[in-house]
């Protein structure tokens, strides 16, 4: 058709429509891209490194060795793999190294840059301590009182996320590694520590091992489980999919929000924008144009924004899939991930937008096609709508209140564009600052609820004498007819070191009962009164505990109980204990302890976390802004548009740019409170369900809270985009020619 | 003189394809008096109409108004020059559709220093009943009587009509027309009306005849009739 030649012409035209229009859809859409791309690269990569890296399905440690002998009878009798590990922790000028010895079987580590080691002088280290810790292959590394040259660096699929101890909230890259050394020099190392890896057999349909009761139970009844980490309980394996499954369900979370709203807010601009056409089209109606033929055109010029939309989405998205999928990973060790766009994907991001722009402007065509062609003609086919204007005639309000007030009610669509780009624009930074507050305001929180202590011990023996100091607990694990891991805590009810209050405040006596902490009350929905069973992990066998109360505790998934109620549970003899916590350091010796943690170590990886987030917090804030500005600035574009004839009227009758400017621009300020405002319990309410959602695998719940200075950042940003937008329309008002828009009344 | 247009030129396009809408136009017009400025389509009535109320500027040649030079103002000053001295009545009325009689009028009382009192305007030109009716609620005269107020409100001392008869009817026309006269007889305002319609001429105390940009007849009219005598 002759009349597509208009396609070209209307982008000249209304160039500034079309690139807000196509920047709208490219940041929603490119979240959801680089996001999904991200998420299922780590998919891919764990999926294999595990595979061929032998990852562990479980580790444990027993009181009693198993001799190499009965793990080959183990093996052989429950058709699985187990390995004996042995491993040692060596503190050199305030960094931790854990130094392995080397596995066959399970837990395989890659040397990923270097060489292996080849002699005693030699070490390999974690890749992600060197590469913070700006260690080069060829340095010289103090383990303990020897050097070694560093001769590569590794990987090993257990440790992809760099936790010193499983309990850690947040891994530790500045004062803690892995290396590996030769045997020999490994030996003369000192007393190392044990535990085994196990690999069950086959998986069966549904990707489950299979049942290892029998096999958990023999090695229970035969050397004493002490302790037992399955692979979906430990941190350390856990969150590299973890964090995957979250990227991907963000994606399919923006998904549902962004380009949904993004493609409505173009939607409504194109609908718009085609009811302007109303003389254009009643024209060629009348001229003999059918349905069919003008619905066409106009899904053309629908088509455009969503075209090229999408194929810059898929474009950018194919540029950033890489950088984009490795910075999601700088928790992690650098794993060698490939992202990138599929063609599905690739094709989904063209047709979504495009579909969906095509189809608002069919439905606008189809309904203004129902109306009279005289009608269109004149242009008054919507003249019936406008009867809702007709407020405030008799109120002294000066006109230019009652012309924003009208303007508002005659055009509720547009309004709500500029109300939906204000909200989301600040509800997405507000989001961002609060995923960020609440983390620091962890911090405080955690200090506060874990207690005065700073020291914890953990030692891989049950004793009743205690030549060490601090105050004595035993602690143990329990495993939920969920499936979850909870922590069982006994110890004295006046323990000097525990803050063990009710949400009220009020310190609670542990001595009569069982206490759970409010995390495990929310994670597991249990109540006071309730009684639940639960299943040592070393032991399998199966108890019931009742509820007795709730402790205020959002950041440990425990149970609490008076010394004598844990050894009668746990069938210990009276008296026993395997933790220790003190405000000092305890004289204990390294080979006795299995996990030692200090608490303001917690506040360190708080703040690591928070560094980490800042990229991310910066990126949202950049979308939130992008998506704000575009709105308004379309909605208020097609306003001035809309307005031409008034603002030329205006201008003959002698207002200056300035004080039209100010008119005209000004009908929407109204949305920018009520935007920011309602995007605050909004962004709440989303934060709060966010953290809920992942309680579990963070193994906190954390309070939403968002600092003061967060709102009036993010308002003010609203605040900036909005008066931005109006500031680059503003010129549209000013070259707006009296003549000849005077001249289209005229016609 | 009241308005002095001397050699005045506007041309569209450049070379070969260059229109003349004004091409070496002089006029003097008296104050108070009622000028029809007449021409077939593209004879530059419009474009006179634009230069004479600072809508447009001229290529060359001079304009003065009032006593003030026009040609030559900036952009600010020409806003300036309308709010304070001009007045417009345009064929298609240009009221803002969301505001209502008053509110129209009210626009221009807003940003006028010395506006004529609104209740005045309202009953000069018959239109207190309609004050608080949208403009898509009258006929087309009255939404030409509201233009008229809207023009007069601020008291100008040219007003300056677009083919103001152009959309409406005989009986209508007659009514928008004695109430020009009227105007202009109790506020003493210089009046300047372009129009197609050689009728409108016979109300006139100046007529002036256009054609393809230049004057080619100026002359008083010896015969200046009522608005109520005119055969439209």
């Amino acid at each position: 058709m002759k009349l597509n030649r208009r396609y070209l012409r209307s982008i000249h035209e209304n160039l500034s429509f079309y690139i807000s229009s196509i920047l709208l859809t490219v940041a929603a859409l490119l979240m959801y891209f680089l996001f999904n791309i991200a998420g299922n690269a780590i998919l891919d990569f764990s999926k294999v490194f595990f595979a061929d890296h032998c990852i562990e399905d479980a580790n444990f440690t027993t009181y009693m060795p198993i001799p190499d002998e009965d793990i080959s009878e183990l093996e052989k009798e429950y058709d699985l793999t187990l390995e004996k590990e042995q491993y040692i922790n060596v503190e050199t000028d305030g960094v931790t190294a854990r130094v392995f010895k080397k596995t066959e079987k399970i837990d395989l580590y890659e040397v990923t840059v270097g060489e292996d080691i080849g002699s005693d002088d030699e070490i390999i280290i974690s890749e992600g301590y060197a590469v913070n810790m700006n260690v080069a292959v060829g340095d010289r590394m103090k383990i303990g009182k020897r050097s070694y040259t560093v001769t590569g660096f590794f990987q090993r699929p257990d440790y992809l996320y760099m936790l010193q101890n499983v309990e850690d909230s947040y891994k530790n890259i500045t004062t803690f590694y892995l290396a590996y050394m030769t045997d020999s020099e490994f030996d003369s190392l000192g007393e190392a520590g044990c535990r085994y890896l196990v690999r069950y057999g086959k998986e069966d349909a549904d990707g489950n091992v299979g049942d290892n009761t029998d096999f958990r139970k023999k090695v229970h009844e035969n050397y004493y489980m002490q302790s037992y980490t399955s692979a979906p309980d430990n941190p350390r394996i856990l969150m590299v999919d973890m964090q995957a499954e979250l990227f991907v369900e963000m994606s399919y979370f923006i998904l549902a929000i962004l380009p949904l709203v993004a493609v409505a807010l173009v939607s409504i601009i194109i609908s718009r924008k085609v009811k302007n056409e109303q003389k254009m089209i009643g024209t060629l109606s009348a001229l003999g144009y059918k349905k069919g033929q003008l619905m066409l055109h106009y899904a053309g010029f629908a088509a455009i924004p969503g075209i090229v939309g999408g194929v810059l989405t898929v474009v950018f998205a194919a540029l950033a899939a890489q950088p984009y999928s490795e910075l999601g990973l700088q928790d992690y060790e650098p794993m060698r991930i490939t992202g990138h766009l599929n063609l599905f994907n690739a094709a989904l991001g063209i047709i979504i937008p495009t579909v969906m722009y095509i189809l608002a402007a069919l439905l606008s065509v189809r309904r203004l096609l129902k109306k009279d062609t005289v009608l269109l003609l004149s242009g008054n086919a919507d003249a019936g709508e406008k009867k809702r204007k007709r407020i405030l005639t008799s109120s002294k309000m000066s006109f230019r209140i009652k012309y924003a007030v009208r303007s508002l009610v005659g055009n509720p669509m547009r309004g709500f564009v500029v109300f939906l780009g204000v909200f989301l624009g600040s509800f997405i930074m507000l989001l961002g600052f609060a995923f960020f507050d609440s983390i620091r305001g962890m911090e405080d929180v955690m200090t506060d609820t874990m207690g005065s202590y700073e020291h914890q011990y953990i030692l891989n023996e049950l004793s009743s004498d205690n030549p060490y100091g601090g105050e004595k607990m035993l602690v143990t694990s329990v495993e939920t007819e969920t499936g979850g891991n909870i922590t069982l805590v006994g110890t004295d009810a006046d323990n000097p070191y525990l803050n063990l209050h009710d949400k009220n405040g009020d310190k609670v006596d542990i001595s009569d009962g069982y206490y759970i902490t409010s995390l495990a009350a929310f994670i597991y929905d249990w109540h006071v009164g309730d009684c639940v069973t639960v299943r040592s992990p070393l032991s399998l066998e199966e108890k019931e505990l009742e509820i007795a109360g709730i402790l205020e505790n959002d950041v440990s998934a425990a149970v609490y109980m008076s010394t004598e109620n844990a050894v009668k549970f746990a069938d210990l003899k009276e008296g026993v204990y395997n933790s220790l916590i003190s405000d000092v350091k305890l004289d204990i010796p390294k080979s006795k302890i299995v996990v030692e943690s200090r608490k303001s170590s917690i506040g360190e990886q708080l703040q690591t976390m928070l560094n980490q987030m800042w990229f991310m917090i910066w990126l949202i804030i950049g979308l939130g802004v992008i998506i704000c500005a575009s709105s308004v600035y379309v909605a208020v574009n097609m306003m001035v548009t809309e307005n031409r004839n008034n603002i030329s009227m205006l201008k003959v009758l002698g207002y200056r740019d300035r004080k039209i400017g100010r008119i005209v621009l000004r009908v929407n300020h109204i949305f920018l409170p009520i935007g920011i405002l309602l995007s605050i319990p909004a962004a709440y309410y989303a934060c709060g369900a966010f953290y809920q959602m992942f309680a579990d695998e963070f193994s906190m719940l954390v309070s939403t809270s968002i600092f003061p200075v967060s709102y009036v950042i993010s308002a003010a940003l609203t605040a900036a985009s909005y008066f931005a937008s109006l500031f680059l329309v503003k010129r549209k008002v000013a070259k707006v020619d009296m003549i000849e828009s005077l001249k289209d009344n005229r016609e | 003189m009241f308005i002095s247009l001397k050699d005045a030129v506007k041309k569209y396009g450049d070379g070969e394809t260059a229109v003349y809408a004004l091409d070496h136009a002089s006029v003097d017009l008296e104050e108070g008096k009622i000028c029809v400025i007449l021409g077939p389509s593209g004879s530059g009535k419009s474009t006179l109409l634009n230069m004479l109320g600072g809508l447009d500027t001229l290529d060359s040649g001079e304009l003065t108004v009032a006593g003030r030079k026009v040609t030559g103002l900036s952009a600010d000053q020409r806003t300036d020059y309308r709010r304070m001295d001009v007045g417009f009545v345009f064929q298609f009325y240009n009221l803002i559709p969301d505001l209502t009689v008053e509110e129209n009028i009210e626009v221009v009382a807003d940003i006028s220093e010395y506006p004529l009192d609104m209740e005045e305007v309202l009953s000069a030109l018959d239109i207190v009943k309609y004050r608080k009716r949208f403009p898509r609620e009258l006929s087309g005269g009255q939404q030409q009587r509201v233009a008229i107020a809207r023009a007069m409100i601020k008291n100008p001392k040219l007003l300056l009509c677009d083919e103001l008869t152009g959309a409406l009817d005989t009986k209508s026309s007659r009514s928008v027309l004695q109430f020009i006269e009227r105007m202009n007889e109790r506020f003493g305002t210089t009046v300047v009306i372009i129009t197609h319609n050689e009728a409108i001429a016979g109300m006139a105390d100046r007529v002036i005849r256009l054609k393809d940009g230049q004057i080619f007849k100026n002359y008083t009219n010896e015969q200046k009739i009522t608005a109520d005598n005119l055969v439209l």
